[in-house]
């Protein structure tokens, strides 16, 4: 448990440390939001398209569950790093136990990217007409999200062997996810074939319960069924990084 | 029972006919050795001979092909998790972590380890004025010079008091002064805590400042094994060369001198046991000859000259290490 605690405890200090990547986490989102949401929002001008809210309002939830996919993912990966820069070295050589260890780091790492999650959600506050209620009901949902990511990440990590896989998973996975996921368009109005991708798609779920605490649109899924589908993937998620992570070796 | 017991106490380290292969490539091509217990052991050659490698298997993070080792008694492959409590590494590549403070690299390797509370507070700060690190304890490690890092992770590698201490090229990149530095931190650790050590390291004066037992590996074999001295007698002895200001004449061989001749340069070349007590004695001869000594000097093997002898190469590949290391540094920017 010590191991566990003192990971946690790492993956927080690590990110209150790295001020300018605090900084570029937020800006990132909020450029989305604005620039991108403002622009298309004078375009739509029919608000029946996105359940009755005005686009900004209905990006809203899509740009905060993208904030803590994109970090969750990023964090999750970046264990790749750590075999290159000694770090996970330190981890294996050391008699606590690793399902431990890797636990620690990822609850550690959702936490810090819930965070962010909920900085980009207060910002939006200003500028959208998101229900106020909805928002901590809302983080929960982002912290399954980025405990699924930050797994999912992990596991790769442990199968990608250098630093090209690396840029190679990020440009191959990352902007697919972000756009088969209903964040900024509704799943609703794709042909077939993106709706079955949207509909295996992880994020798909959380932006999609997001939305339905968040604004009076209705979502894609019943909400109950959201919360199920991001639980049990976020639990499965999590087991297969801890078994992954167990048999990872040097070689 | 009895016997196992003692075994135990003995050896420290334990290797019967180790192989590593990668792929195709024999990394190690069956070494055996023994550590004794307190000992400081180091592992003495060239880039690519194996030793990291060799480190890599007795610290349990790497399954060796064929063969058995043993670290504090216990199985590498079959007790690794027992092994992991025993042992302490410094790696080759810097492991600590840049955004964080010293303090805190320490806290997190503590807890890594089950250790908490005053207990552990308490240590920290002993092992980080051990290494004169206290004053930083609160700086981040990103604004550290490379011998503070290091002296960060000797620090944090004794943290949680393990019975054998793995040194991976400890003093590789650093410059002269921090090199005696970490030295004389190492010879303190063995000395203080009766530590085993276990070392590797491509620098002849490492192995020969340090090291109570030197093995030299080369393409992944052991080449030679035993204390420093034995090493050097591989080669020959100690030379002393002398001027006369008379004719150039022999001095009787036999009691201390092997062996001696008049070189064609006018210089008297005796080979001797040990140069550093000959020198008095042969300026004795020298009186009691009524000749006047002009000139001196003696050379000792180096462990150079027994890598060189052995392999016919030089230990140090300037180049290809100069070029590592400049990768280094610039992959940790």
């Amino acid at each position: 448990m010590r191991a566990f605690i003192i990971m946690v405890y790492r993956q927080i200090k690590r990110f209150s440390r790295a001020k300018s990547r605090v900084v570029g986490m937020v800006v990132n989102p909020l450029i989305w939001l604005i620039f991108f949401g403002v622009g298309w929002s004078g375009v739509f001008k029919d608000v029946r398209v996105f359940g009755g809210v005005n686009y900004l309002t209905y990006l809203a939830p899509g740009i905060f569950a993208m904030t803590i996919f994109n970090q969750s993912f990023i964090s999750g990966v970046s264990v790749i790093w750590d075999r290159e820069f000694g770090f996970l070295k330190e981890v294996l050589v050391a008699p606590a136990s690793r399902k431990e260890t890797i636990s620690g780091r990822i609850v550690g790492d959702s936490i810090v990217a819930t965070v962010q999650g909920a900085i980009i959600l207060f910002l939006t506050l200003l500028i959208t007409e998101v229900r106020i209620p909805g928002i901590l009901p809302t983080l929960g949902v982002g912290l399954l999200l980025a405990v699924a990511f930050s797994s999912f990440g992990v596991c790769l990590a442990t199968r990608i062997q250098s630093m090209e896989g690396f840029q190679m998973i990020m440009a191959v996975l990352m902007l697919p996810i972000i756009f088969l996921s209903g964040a900024i368009y509704p799943i609703n109005a794709m042909p077939w074939w993106m709706k079955l991708l949207a509909y295996i798609n992880p994020l798909t779920y959380a932006v999609d319960g997001a939305r339905s605490m968040l604004t009076d649109v209705d979502g894609v899924f019943p909400l109950s069924t959201d919360l199920s589908i991001l639980g049990f993937l976020a639990l499965a998620f999590l087991g297969i990084a801890m078994f992954a992570f167990e048999r990872s070796t040097l070689e | 029972m009895k016997k196992a017991s003692w075994v135990k106490a003995t050896y420290a380290i334990e290797v019967e006919n180790l192989v590593k292969r990668f792929g195709d490539f024999e990394a190690i091509k069956s070494i055996s050795f023994k550590v004794r217990r307190g000992e400081v052991f180091a592992f003495l050659g060239p880039n690519g001979a194996g030793k990291t490698t060799t480190v890599h298997i007795l610290t349990t993070l790497l399954k060796p092909t064929d063969g058995k080792a043993k670290v504090a008694g216990l199985d590498v492959v079959k007790e690794a998790k027992e092994v992991r409590k025993k042992i302490g590494i410094v790696f080759q590549e810097p492991s600590v972590d840049r955004d964080l403070t010293a303090y805190e690299n320490m806290l997190i390797h503590g807890g890594v380890y089950g250790l908490s509370g005053v207990k552990l507070r308490d240590k920290i700060e002993r092992l980080l004025r051990f290494v004169e690190l206290w004053d930083f304890k609160d700086r981040l490690v990103r604004h550290f010079s490379g011998g503070m890092q290091r002296r960060l992770e000797i620090a944090r590698s004794l943290l949680h008091e393990p019975e054998v201490l793995f040194l991976d090229e400890p003093t590789l990149g650093l410059d002269p002064q921090t090199r005696v530095h970490v030295w004389n931190y190492i010879k303190t650790i063995k000395e203080e805590h009766d530590m085993t050590v276990f070392l590797t390291t491509h620098y002849m004066e490492e192995a020969e400042k340090l090291a109570d037992k030197i093995a030299i590996i080369d393409h992944g074999k052991i080449i030679a094994e035993g204390r420093c001295d034995e090493l050097k007698k591989l080669v020959g002895s100690d030379v002393v060369y002398v001027r006369v200001d008379s004719n150039a004449e022999c001095f009787e061989e036999g009691d201390f001198i092997k062996s001696c001749k008049v070189l064609r340069d006018g210089r008297i070349r005796i080979d001797v046991e040990n140069a550093a007590e000959a020198l008095p004695k042969i300026f004795e001869i020298a009186r009691e000859k009524g000749v006047k000594i002009v000139e001196m000097t003696y050379h000792q093997p180096t462990l150079n000259d027994v890598f060189l002898h052995l392999t016919g190469r030089e230990i140090r590949d300037e180049g290809g290490e100069f070029f590592k290391t400049i990768v280094r540094s610039w992959m940790r920017r």
